[in-house]
């Protein structure tokens, strides 16, 4: 009853911040000018008839707070309208261009979950030893790398000087490696996902060895010492478990942000993801192109931050009292 | 009233006054980030005097050519445009600087208001204050910012805004300031929340001292430990934030930035690495320093939280 509630409370709230969130882009985006006319802005010779009447075809000519509900109404029934520049529907672009942005972006979350629960354990039971100190050294500098700067840092060595990896692209226009899609589309995901990964890692094992350092200290971590189990099994059984909850916050926040952060990520690796789409929709100035994918990264940050609230009332019920 | 502040003076100054020189002294992480600040802030500095170039001189291209390798007269070589590497290195310290401050001072006076008038008046004003905030911390802003600032700038086009300038930059320091304000006031909050009721706050209170004043001689003060160490990581992320909007592309087509040398060198990066991995390194050490201080800085801020 009581998680029920919660829940309630948690979506109605996230349907509230949805609404506002729309309005924010919708009329920041639209209240700086007619979308055709910027469009047209610097091609001589347009009378003013013709941009009227290019408006009206895209329904430009109505009043600002009537298009806002008009585009709410259709992005309800999934109707994210028709990209300019490419003349297809907006909601099939998302999708395909989005599913390219996940095959690097979930591989690297999964990938950096992994090492950091490993070299988070490993800093936090040798506190203040060298090998935590060279963790946390590392750790602090990862933190502070820009990302693209590490990916051009990747490319020039794996790509240019070793020629491992190819520097750009999903899939290989000549031949493939191997003969075999699948290795080649694997082949050209190391290097993205190893730099999207490099940051999360450096994240998450902070979060991981000072959430461990804390747990170690607690009671019942001493109660199950005193009982005799190892160490190893203290921390697999007892200790991770703890640990995990904030681990489970923060994946949470990478899902919903790893589409934010894809323009820079897929611009360094020429990935034809949707970040990479949202920089050319700026470029070209497609504006339902430009309104769609932000709504799309806007809401799924949203919905993952809400799923996460309500997952870790789940979980932890202590939070519902909240 | 007089022997009331004397009173509370020691729990107030140290915390204002001390805070740098405590970090510099008892952290080395501290240490090295301020070290590498001020190695930028230098550079913003006194850099131009050092290159006998003009960031806008293309000339080289008459005698080296462009991505030309380190010479006498180009220590770091030119770029794919002809431009003078370390030249542009230089000028975009100051370009850094100005956003970084810029925005920081945007976000941190808005934060600090806001977060503070909620933390200070508390219940009803509090809610909706912060609910604003938490608005401002779910929304995509990188994404946002990007289409705002592309829009405008064809917007101008035909307005007296055109021929400003620096107007593509001034719009960056201005849409980051503006939607960075949101860790800053939930900081400032919850600092005010909790210093609100020690003891020394109710002892101004009951020696008669007016709620403007006990906020900002009381309050403001202990409360900004812990809101300098945000703003310093702030600086940090706003140069990263512009960096990535001028590797974008979206940059200001006037201004010299490190972002902007990356978008201009990015695709002869295997012609000539070094016109794209110097100003990446820039870059680097310039969020560095500003993350090290603020790491040395927290730890000075809250001394026991340290060794842990």
């Amino acid at each position: 009853m009581e998680t029920g509630r919660y829940i309630l409370r948690r979506l109605i709230y996230a349907a509230i911040m949805m609404l506002c969130t729309s309005a924010v882009i919708f009329f920041l985006i639209n209240s700086l000018g007619n979308p055709v006319e910027l469009m047209l802005a610097e091609t001589p010779g347009v009378s003013q008839e013709t941009v009227d009447l290019i408006s009206a075809q895209y329904g430009l000519d109505k009043p600002l707070i009537q298009r806002y509900f008009i585009w709410i109404g259709d992005l309800l029934r999934l109707d994210f309208g028709t990209s300019i520049t490419y003349n297809l529907p907006v909601g099939g672009m998302i999708w395909s261009w989005g599913l390219h942005s996940m095959q690097i972006q979930i591989p690297a979350i999964i990938l950096s979950v992994a090492v950091a629960i490993c070299a988070g354990t490993w800093a936090a039971r040798r506190q203040h030893s060298r090998q935590d100190f060279t963790v946390m050294g590392t750790v602090l500098l990862g933190q502070s790398m820009p990302a693209f700067f590490l990916g051009i840092i990747l490319i020039y060595i794996f790509s240019f000087v070793l020629g491992w990896f190819p520097s750009y692209g999903a899939i290989s226009t000549r031949r493939l490696l191997w003969g075999s899609a699948l290795f080649d589309g694997l082949w050209h995901m190391v290097l993205p996902v190893a730099m999207i990964s490099m940051f999360n890692i450096a994240t998450l094992t902070l979060l991981v060895r000072t959430n461990m350092i804390d747990t170690l200290r607690q009671d019942f971590i001493r109660t199950a010492r005193a009982s005799g189990l190892k160490e190893g099994e203290i921390i697999r059984r007892h200790a991770l478990r703890m640990v995990m909850l904030p681990v489970i916050t923060y994946v949470g926040l990478l899902l919903g942000l790893m589409l934010g952060t894809s323009p820079v990520t897929e611009t360094v690796f020429t990935w034809p993801g949707l970040g990479a789409l949202y920089v050319m929709a700026i470029q070209q100035l497609d504006y339902p192109l430009i309104m769609g994918i932000s709504i799309v990264i806007a809401v799924m940050l949203i919905l993952m931050t809400t799923l996460t609230d309500i997952l870790y009332a789940l979980i932890d019920p202590r939070v519902r009292l909240e | 009233m007089t022997s009331m502040n004397d009173s509370i003076d020691p729990v107030a100054r140290p915390a204002r006054f001390g805070l740098f020189g405590r970090c510099l002294r008892t952290s080395m992480t501290g240490r090295v980030g301020f070290g590498l600040v001020m190695f930028v802030v230098i550079v913003a500095i006194f850099g131009p005097l050092l290159t006998p170039y003009a960031p806008k001189d293309q000339s080289a291209m008459y005698a080296v050519g462009a991505n030309a390798r380190p010479s006498a007269d180009h220590w770091l070589g030119t770029d794919r445009l002809g431009y003078d590497i370390l030249t542009q290195l230089l000028y975009g310290a100051r370009t850094a600087l100005v956003v970084g401050l810029g925005a920081v001072l945007i976000s941190g006076c808005a934060g600090i208001l806001i977060g503070g008038i909620a933390g200070y008046r508390g219940g009803w004003t509090d809610e909706v204050l912060m609910r604003f905030a938490e608005f401002f911390l779910v929304v995509p802003i990188f994404i946002i910012i990007l289409a705002v600032v592309r829009v405008l700038s064809k917007a101008v086009t035909g307005t007296a805004f055109e021929t400003m300038p620096y107007f593509n930059l001034t719009v960056i320091i201005l849409m980051i300031g503006l939607f960075g304000w949101a860790p800053i006031a939930r900081m400032t909050r919850g600092e005010f929340l909790r210093i609100k009721t020690l003891e020394f706050v109710q002892a101004a209170r009951c020696g008669g001292q007016s709620g403007r004043q006990i906020v900002l001689s009381e309050i403001l003060p202990n409360a900004f430990p812990s809101i300098v160490v945000l703003i310093a990581l702030e600086i940090g992320g706003a140069i990263l934030a512009e960096a990535m909007i001028s590797f974008l592309g979206f940059g200001d087509p006037n201004a010299v930035s490190w972002g902007q040398m990356l978008y201009f060198n990015y695709q002869s990066l295997k012609i000539w690495p070094m016109a794209s991995l110097a100003p990446g390194f820039m870059i680097f050490i310039t969020v560095l320093g500003f993350n090290l201080l603020a790491d040395g800085l927290s730890d000075a801020a809250n001394p026991r939280a340290r060794r842990r």
